[in-house]
């Protein structure tokens, strides 16, 4: 395929990392494919950038915890340069006594430090764990394939499927199960543990990049789903070079599959005959050509901006303008001259993911104060230093420290302008308070506030979910009813974000799935 | 300083006036609530509401005998239904349809708009054409389905029975097209009859004559604009007029005293019914129930039911129903409402319409035709029943089986 071809089997639109993964599939089933993304490089919300000269951080996304295995293989993505810094992380939630609980693999260790704030927490525990582990056994099987489509016969299906499952359960765990579905994160942890740490934890976990406090109703799902998404990954780490060295990998392996990747190519409309897509055309006009096209971009953009709403029944329109993207968050990327100090930290604290939730408390006043559009006083957050399995991110015996603060709101009072400042003051004292000397180590930043993440990623207010992960948009319900099966409405359109089944994260399973699709549409007809 | 005086002062005054007045008799108080203004009222608070031509309509009626329709005030009967029948079918009769829904479409792209809305294509409409307009949803149920009038190249009127407006806001969406509730702002009248012509050349137009079946054009009566359309529900020769509710009296009484030479009276809402019904035309929330109200999804009909297939064009671009449409066509529909000729002086209160011994559905309208000398109805029947060899029969409340016909929509052939 020339360079300068505009005939191709399949278009993907967008080289974040899922759309890189549907190119890679269906370039690898034989089909000639090219990628078109609007951006100077590939990765999409998994890229790796400079703070400063020698400093280097994945930029938005920095951690990967649902990247399975197959996919990995299927691509043969370590012989693209995928080398994995780390994939057994543990996480840290933060103690201002330096009592942090350690939640790892080492089950011994991680209730002993459990038990330190909440003698009782021991049993209870293991009692929640072996819960969740019960759930994620139900819940994984749907999550590694495509989910049938609830609109008509599919229905019926799912729902059998999901009742068959169930009912293996037995009374007691389905009973809980039932509960637990529209239950808020809190409600679950209030009637687990006792600890106000690890709720604390657990709750930010359960919420971190949705429009939710853990008294929001269905974060306890979204807990278990997060949870699941994991057990299908493996492990929480990062690849040497950041998360863009995991796209940069799915790049060169999808080129060497035969696909073409062509940036600084914004699409601007997906073209319909008929009920049918033919191509893309670009913003500067350019049309390429293919009976095959896959959106990356989340399902309403998709829709209702590049084909537009005239190509979709009015019901389906209803359904798409309606699905829920909301939650802000700002990021914070750290350049530091060396480690921070932490009490009570060793090696494997360092290189875990640290989270700074005291208490649900804390959390949830987070979430209320940016539905006010108000900065919270304390706010919480996810930090990693990846320089420190993955040394070369920083000069010697120096670090980067990547920060996930949700529950910032897109439009603050006053302005990002003027709020900028105190803001990042506000997170580097928080991080201070479990770490004295961050700020004396620190010698240049990047602040990402939502604006700035909506301008680069354009997910600014609208989460990074490409649509909120609460049950009702979930599994069969993802990206809306009649659209689970990846198929966009439009003949030869898919779906292949994070928006489609089996939702956020950086786990290419959307990608995936919906590259199948796509071939096994084109094998029936 | 001063306006703060004077409010005080003005209640004060007002109450020694009514202290004088002789509702109160000397020394009594009024309530002051009744000096308070009521509470705005919203306007869908609102159900009881009158026509620009109810004034005239009391007048004619001799029967105080009234009807609701869509919130409004009509008349039911004016004088009697045998005079008022009489003269729609032998000479000519005027009502008030002032009560339908009219939304103005507009825009760049109201053609498309409308192609994704309809189950039939709009593109080749000409300017003054109108075309029966069919709504669904989905699912390819009948939401509503009215008459759609081409006003220019981006200009269409919507005329339906009844609104639907959020489902047409939102099928708006992402066209580039201006939806107007307009039916304040448009009367309508309903000129029917043999001798319509002839009661419009009355009133001073030569040329209606000439306006093609389903074509409208700008008239004027009297000094008037109106919007004359050959348009209507009742069968035969028949017109509409749009104009201003201003002047919609005004057009109403002139054609009233010129027709009275050739017989024209007014009809009221009891004989347009027996009218449509011969006519054989269905009704929303009458012969069928929208796909929005359907209390169940089984009692919701797709076009194909309603034996409305004629309307639906599906080897085109999207429109609202075409998937569920196709496989409907695909597998044949499962209902049919079909017209029926019972011997049966009045047909109020029977049972099922069987056949054979099955239950096969049940009479939606019916109504005694004059001019047919027999009860017709339309009934919703299984399609798989009319392959079927046994004829149809009604069980009556008295137990007895009357055998009812099925017959050709419409009931009297249109001239």
């Amino acid at each position: 395929m020339s360079d300068d071809a505009l005939q191709y089997d399949a278009i993907v639109i967008g080289a974040g990392h899922n759309g890189l993964v549907a190119a890679g599939y269906l370039a690898k089933a034989g089909k000639s494919v090219v990628v078109l993304d609007g951006a100077k490089a590939v990765g999409g919300a998994a890229q790796t950038a400079e703070i400063s000269p020698d400093y280097q951080v994945s930029t938005a996304a920095h951690l990967i915890s649902g990247f399975p295995r197959q996919v990995e293989k299927d691509l043969k993505l370590s012989k693209h340069g995928l080398v994995w810094a780390t994939n057994d992380m543990v996480t840290v939630a933060l103690d201002r006594d330096g009592k942090h609980i350690v939640l790892s693999s080492d089950r011994k260790s991680e209730v002993a430090t459990i038990k330190a704030h909440a003698s009782q927490d021991g049993d209870a525990w293991k009692a929640f764990e072996a819960r969740t582990a019960k759930y994620v056994k139900l819940l994984k099987p749907f999550l590694e394939k495509r989910m049938p489509d609830v609109s008509e016969d599919g229905a019926t299906k799912a729902a059998a499927m999901l009742a068959l499952r169930l009912e293996k359960m037995g009374p007691l765990d389905l009973r809980a199960f039932l509960q637990l579905v529209p239950s808020s994160v809190a409600a679950l942890l209030d009637r687990s543990l006792e600890g106000d740490l690890i709720k604390g934890a657990l709750s930010l976990e359960a919420t971190l990049g949705a429009a939710a406090g853990p008294h929001t109703p269905g974060t306890a799902f979204s807990y278990v789903y997060k949870k699941t998404q994991e057990a299908i990954g493996q492990g929480m780490g990062y690849p040497v070079g950041g998360t863009g060295s995991l796209t940069e990998a799915l790049a060169s392996a999808a080129e060497a599959l035969g696909a073409r990747i062509r940036l600084e190519s914004p699409v601007r409309e997906i073209l319909v005959e008929e009920g049918r897509t033919t191509g893309v055309r670009l913003a500067d006009g350019t049309v390429f050509e293919a009976p095959i096209v896959l959106s990356s971009v989340d399902p309403k953009t998709t829709c209702l901006d590049l084909v537009g709403a005239r190509h979709f029944e009015t019901p389906m329109v209803n359904h798409v303008s309606r699905i829920k993207m909301r939650g802000a968050t700002a990021k914070i990327n750290l350049a530091l001259e060396g480690l921070p100090t932490f009490e009570n930290f060793s090696d494997r604290e360092y290189g875990g993911r640290l989270l700074i939730a005291p208490d649900m408390g804390t959390v949830e006043r987070s979430f209320t104060a940016a539905k006010r559009g108000e900065l919270t006083l304390e706010p919480v957050m996810e930090a990693v230093i990846p320089s420190y399995h993955d040394p070369r991110l920083a000069p010697m015996g120096h670090h980067v420290m990547s920060i996930i603060v949700p529950n910032v709101p897109f439009d603050v009072e006053g302005g990002w302008d003027v709020q900028k400042e105190p803001f990042v003051k506000r997170v580097i004292d928080t991080i201070s308070d479990y770490a004295p000397d961050l700020s004396d180590k620190i010698i240049a930043g990047e602040v990402l506030t939502p604006p700035e993440l909506e301008e680069r990623f354009g997910w600014g207010n609208r989460g990074w979910h490409q649509g909120n992960m609460s049950f009702d948009q979930l599994l069969a319900f993802r990206p809306v009813p009649g659209m689970a099966n990846y198929e966009a409405g439009v003949r030869g359109l898919y779906l292949c974000g994070v928006g489609t089944h089996p939702g956020g994260g950086l786990t290419g399973l959307p990608g995936k799935l919906s590259a199948e699709a796509a071939l096994a549409a084109e094998k029936v007809s | 300083m001063t306006e703060e005086v004077t409010d005080q002062s003005a209640p004060e005054e007002g109450l020694d006036v009514s202290r004088d007045s002789p509702l109160n008799g000397p020394g009594v108080a009024p309530d002051p609530a009744w000096f308070e203004q009521a509470a705005d009222e919203p306007p869908y608070a609102r159900h009881v509401l009158t026509t620009p031509l109810h004034l005239e309509a009391a007048d004619e009626s001799r029967t105080n005998s009234w009807a609701e329709w869509a919130g409004y005030t009509v008349a039911q009967v004016y004088t009697s239904i045998e005079q008022e029948y009489d003269a729609l079918r032998t000479r000519a009769g005027l009502s008030d349809i002032s009560p339908l829904t009219k939304i103005r479409l507009s825009g760049r792209e109201v053609v498309t708009c409308l192609d994704r809305l309809l189950t039939r294509p709009v593109g080749d409409l000409e300017s003054n054409q109108s075309v029966r307009a069919v709504l669904c949803d989905g699912h390819g149920h009948v939401i509503t389905e009215g008459v759609l009038f081409r006003l220019g190249d981006e200009e269409f009127r919507l005329v339906l029975r009844s609104s639907h407006m959020d489902w047409l806001m939102q099928s708006a969406l992402g066209f580039d097209v201006q939806l107007e509730d307009v039916s304040g702002t448009i009367a309508g009248l309903s000129l029917a009859g043999p001798m319509s012509d002839n009661v419009l050349a009355l009133a001073g137009l030569e040329k209606p004559a000439t306006l093609a079946k389903h074509h409208g054009a700008w008239v004027e009566l009297g000094g008037m604009p109106v919007y004359l359309s050959r348009t209507g529900m009742m069968g035969g020769r028949e017109y509409e007029l749009w104009c201003d509710p201003a002047d919609a009296s005004i057009v109403w009484r002139r054609l009233l005293n010129v027709g009275q030479a050739v017989g024209l009276r007014p009809i009221g809402a009891a004989v347009r019914d027996i009218a449509r019904l011969e006519n054989g035309v269905a009704l929303e929330d009458v012969d069928y129930q929208s796909a929005f109200t359907a209390r169940d999804p089984s009692e919701a009909l797709s076009p194909y039911d309603l034996c409305l297939g004629g309307c639906v064009d599906l080897d085109r671009t999207v429109f609202n129903g075409q998937s569920a449409l196709r496989k409907i066509a695909a597998s044949g529909s499962t209902n049919a409402l079909v017209g029926f000729e019972l011997d049966l002086a009045d047909a109020a209160g029977v049972g099922p319409i069987c056949n054979g011994d099955k239950q096969a559905g049940r009479i939606t309208s019916h109504a005694w035709s004059p001019m047919l000398q027999c009860t017709i109805a339309l009934g919703l029947v299984e399609a798989s029943a009319l392959g079927a060899s046994d004829g149809f029969s009604i069980k009556t409340h008295a137990g007895e089986n009357i055998p009812a016909k099925l017959t050709k929509r419409p009931f009297l052939g249109s001239s």
